[in-house]
């Protein structure tokens, strides 16, 4: 039955809602007012232990620089065409690229394959958990672990040369200069395969199944279903991990560090990355400090950080899609 | 074309012992528009699942002509389907998305292109062919999910719910739309649905459902002037059927005071001394005698003006819910439209001659006739 | 009117039949291709490789180099018949001061996780509820930060903080690793305070709560699962953080875990003490896999979120 009229509530004297946004728009200022001491402890830190001291190396990678106790002095690009005619440079250079794009195609080769099969598996969940795990594990941890089953020395082998002697294949130098890069590659996708197909599952999972019936109904292949709705729809997702991928790669360091070398000081120069050669020649202990070539080269992981990430970002760009 | 014939077909659900879908046979003929109907959680879309080849089938058999195609991938069973939420590619044109299936099946461009204008043309869609879904309204949309059905000239369409997202004006026209295409096209079409006006409406015969099970398949008006069992009678029409319990003593079951003949053969059929006696809304004459009710609410529809009546008489309930229930009255009686009653007003309620369905109270079943 | 009767059965069940044990699949789950056999098999492979992985690591950490090298599927059993099972843990806690290293970090990655959070949560919500024009450019500003290899601020970062005398001490190596982990932090809960709902701050207002005491007692209850992922997932980081405690840390009373492990490798493979190290590698491991078999769910999730929006 409908209630009676006289009910409600008496008419207020002055109107409600003119009070309330009045209200409303003091309250608005007054939350205003909390945006800079909110704000402030954490952009302060944020300039201070990182802005600062980014745009300070950017600065002290044009001077000619030893370390504590010298004076930086300017010399232009001097520090510049002195990397590009070092070959620990051009290897740390060669090799941080190539974790870029070979391990980071073949990670992404590994996911996708991994969300054509695991979208439709079971115990997909699990897997998924399994496979995250090296993510959370400490990257030097993980560097020793593969150093020690892939130790070379005769009668009594790592891990994975006695197994490859057990099916009578002969072992290998796995962590040999010429080795390692290619052993680091594989290590590389091995540990962080999890990451990416747990993100671009969370992807998939947001793809509504009708759209795969539809394509079960067109008679379409795994494959096709992949090509035709899995990857399309998936791109921005795609877009944003490849960022990630690169940013992750290019700080490399640890992992090389005491994978390729005995830990006590830096690997030899073949299996450098960027991030091994600043830390080499700041703090590593081999040789006498070279601060301001340190500086340089971090100079240069900038650069090539912020070119990749734009070019990705490009390449990437499609129009937004709403399901 | 074809014909399509479930046989015996049975699906279970992992950890419910009781069937979705219990040995449904049915026949459904070439180019015939079946419609399924029934509640929520009846069995409906999973039928029209197994059919499309989206579910397992764990008993019986589905032929679609003289084929079995029980264990047949989707595509082998020349089917196509439209979805509830029409399933459109996001990220394709909509030429792209109702040529996708042929592209799929590798046809050719120059007839893939083809195909697609004729689909178009036939849904009135070739100005927005380039266009993305996003970008259409519902009732585009759903036109697409159509022309995808359309261009690959199956043997069989099967529809889940494709109206169910549309508002209420644009459905009844897009219904009588697909009744007429369909026809045009001839293709044997199964069409679920849980909304009884559109399966009266757009089906050459209807099948009903509940809990998995086949209630009764008929026509439209087989359906309505003939419900096999107290379900179907109060699932079709609308407003419901008055259902009322009453007992049989003698020759006539006795309602309100007012005693109502049984035929033989109905006695003889009767397992107790119990009956539900179903009146539609129209079935009753107000005169000055007979059941006594008050009105309680007017729903003046300008056409038409029921009456929603309180009257000291059990009644029955088949709604699966409270909230689908029309109202909480035990009477629904159709008067002309704007006839002048008003709540409160006394009604004297005799039933038509011939409008009167009997049906056993133990089994739910029709009596004969 | 009399209570409504339920509708009698209608249509009686055929025979009484038993269910399947397991449904049918579709018949397109059915089908197999070249690729999905190929795939599967790999998942597979891939999955049970990690498997075994983790148990070469347990077990080896009870194992003599020996063993480990020449029966690296076998259970330990060296030590055990020895009656001193634990011996390569003891080696790597007391010898190789792990000891002193385990509390050290804890104590460290504690007090700096929760510092973290307490100073990016107020930023984050600062950035997106309170409609102030700029936050967009600021919160870009904070996440470019993500992109920062630290490599590049480390040698400037140092300088500085020797300096003031903060190098080889614990309360420089917290405020490092508080500043370092803000951008990830502010970015990774500004997603949590957008998507909050309006409502609740607004009946708040309506009922006179400040600005200041709305948002401790109604955002941050709202934004709590938020906040424990970032703790959460901070506390992963800078258990594992290597780079920086190697430049900042000299001291062996200084040494995180992942310093002391990194310190221990050099000397081990020297004196090829494999069973100590690896004991030390799994010291630095078992903590994360116990945590991450607790929260499995939330660290994935944590991780992935800013990638999935």
């Amino acid at each position: 039955m409908a209630a009676s009229p006289q009910t409600s509530r008496p008419a207020p004297v002055t109107s409600p809602e003119a009070d309330v946004t009045s209200a409303a728009g003091a309250h608005l200022v007054r939350k205003k007012r909390l945006f800079w001491p909110f704000l402030l402890p954490a952009i302060g830190l944020y300039v201070l232990f990182m802005v600062v001291p980014t745009v300070a190396t950017v600065v002290l990678g044009f001077t000619s620089w030893q370390g504590a106790g010298d004076t930086p002095e300017f010399n232009g690009v001097g520090n510049f065409t002195e990397l590009f005619a070092s070959d620990a440079f051009l290897y740390s250079f060669l090799n941080t690229l190539l974790y870029i794009f070979v391990a980071g195609v073949g990670t992404f080769l590994l996911a996708f394959l991994f969300t054509m099969v695991l979208r439709e598996m079971r115990g997909g969940k699990l897997v998924r958990a399994i496979l995250f795990f090296p993510n959370i594990v400490a990257p030097v941890a993980l560097g020793m672990f593969f150093s020690i089953i892939m130790i070379y020395r005769p009668n009594r082998q790592g891990l994975v040369n006695y197994l490859l002697e057990s099916i009578g294949v002969d072992a290998v130098k796995f962590l040999a200069p010429e080795n390692v890069t290619w052993v680091v590659i594989g290590c590389l996708i091995w540990a962080s395969a999890g990451f990416y197909i747990t993100i671009l599952m969370a992807a998939v999972d947001r793809i509504p199944p009708y759209l795969y019936e539809d394509a079960d109904i067109a008679g379409a292949t795994p494959w096709q279903k992949f090509r035709n709705v899995t990857l399309p729809l998936t791109w921005d997702v795609i877009g944003v991990a490849g960022v990630l991928w690169t940013i992750g790669a290019i700080k490399i360091f640890e992992l090389v560090f005491v994978l390729a070398g005995p830990g006590t000081y830096s690997p030899p120069i073949e299996s450098w990355t960027l991030g091994l050669y600043v830390f080499d020649r700041s703090f590593g202990t081999a040789g006498s400090p070279e601060y301001g070539m340190a500086c340089a080269a971090a100079v240069m992981m900038i650069a090539l950080v912020s070119v990749l990430v734009v070019a990705l970002r490009r390449l990437m760009r499609r129009e937004t899609i709403q399901f | 074309m074809a014909t399509v014939t479930f046989d015996g077909t049975t699906r279970y659900y992992a950890g419910n012992p009781t069937p979705a879908v219990d040995t449904l046979d049915l026949e459904v003929a070439d180019g015939e528009f079946l419609v399924l109907v029934g509640p929520s959680g009846c069995g409906k879309s999973t039928t029209l699942r197994m059919l499309a080849g989206l579910e397992g089938i764990d008993g019986g058999a589905i032929r679609i002509g003289e084929r079995d195609v029980t264990n047949l991938p989707p595509k082998e069973r020349d089917i196509a389907m439209v979805f509830q939420n029409y399933a459109l590619y996001p990220h394709m044109t909509v030429a792209d998305n109702i040529g996708f299936h042929l592209k799929i099946a590798k046809m050719p461009k120059e007839e893939r292109v083809k195909r697609v204008r004729e689909a178009a043309a036939l849904l009135d869609l070739e100005q927005y062919l380039e266009r993305k879904p996003a970008k259409l309204s519902g009732g585009q949309r759903q036109r697409v999910a159509m022309g995808r059905a359309i261009v690959r000239r199956p043997q069989v369409f099967c529809m889940d719910e494709p109206l169910s997202n549309l508002d209420a004006k644009l459905r009844v026209q897009t219904r009588t739309q697909i009744a007429s295409l369909q026809r045009r096209l001839g293709v044997t079409t199964i069409y679920v649905t849980h909304d009884q006006t559109e399966a009266m409406t757009m089906g050459d015969r209807v099948a009903v459902l509940r809990d998995g099970i086949l209630q009764q398949c008929d026509t439209p008006i087989g359906l309505f002037s003939r419900p096999a069992n107290v379900f179907v009678a109060g699932f079709i029409g609308s407003p419901g059927m008055n259902l009322i319990p009453a007992a049989v003593s003698g020759e006539s079951a006795t309602v309100g005071g007012m005693s109502i003949p049984l035929t033989p053969a109905q006695r003889a059929a009767l397992t107790s001394d119990r009956v539900v006696v179903g009146i539609r809304p129209e079935g009753w004459s107000i005169g000055s005698s007979g059941v006594s009710a008050v009105v309680e609410v007017v729903e003046e529809l300008g056409s038409d003006q029921y009456l929603y009546c309180s009257a000291d008489i059990p009644h029955v309930e088949v709604a699966e819910s409270a909230e689908e229930r029309e109202a909480p009255h035990a009477f629904t009686v159709r008067a002309p439209g704007m006839s002048g009653w008003h709540r409160g007003d006394k009604l004297a309620l005799t039933p038509q001659a011939g409008a009167v369905h009997f049906f056993d109270a133990a089994t739910g079943d029709r009596l004969p006739d | 009117m009399s209570a409504p009767e339920s509708a009698p059965e209608t249509r009686v069940r055929r025979e009484h039949r038993t269910p399947p044990r397991k449904p049918r699949p579709a018949p397109t789950a059915r089908g197999f291709s070249p690729l999905r056999i190929v795939g599967m098999a790999f998942v597979w492979l891939f999955t049970a490789l990690n498997v075994v992985i983790l148990y070469w690591l347990v077990t080896a950490a009870f194992k003599t180099p020996i063993e480990i090298f020449n029966k690296p599927f076998h259970l330990p059993y060296t030590w055990f018949e020895r009656g001193d099972p634990f011996r390569n843990l003891r080696y790597a806690w007391e010898n190789a001061g792990f000891g002193n290293a385990f509390l050290v970090t804890v104590a460290l990655v504690a007090v700096s996780s929760v510092v973290i959070v307490a100073v990016a949560a107020p930023a984050a919500y600062a950035l997106t509820r309170l409609g102030v024009r700029g936050s967009n450019p600021m919160t870009n500003f904070f996440a470019i930060g993500m992109g920062i290899p630290f490599q590049t601020l480390v040698i400037p970062l140092f300088i500085g903080m020797a300096d003031l005398g903060l190098t080889n001490n614990l309360f420089g190596m917290f405020l490092v690793y508080v500043a370092l982990s803000l951008p990830f932090t502010v970015f990774l809960l500004t997603g949590f305070f957008k998507s909050l709902p309006d409502e609740l701050e607004e009946a708040a207002a309506i009922d006179g709560a400040s600005p200041f005491r709305t948002f401790f007692t109604v955002m941050l209850p709202l934004a709590r699962g938020g906040l424990i992922t970032a703790l959460i997932l901070n506390a992963i980081g800078l258990w594992n953080e290597t780079l920086l405690a190697i430049v900042f840390l000299t001291d062996n009373a200084n040494f995180t875990l992942a310093r002391a492990l990194f310190t221990l490798y050099g000397a081990a493979s020297y004196q090829s003490e494999y069973g100590g190290l690896i004991a030390g590698v799994a010291i630095v491991v078992l903590p994360m896999l116990v945590m991450y078999i607790l929260l499995a769910r939330r660290i994935i999730t944590g991780l992935t979120l800013g990638a999935g929006k």
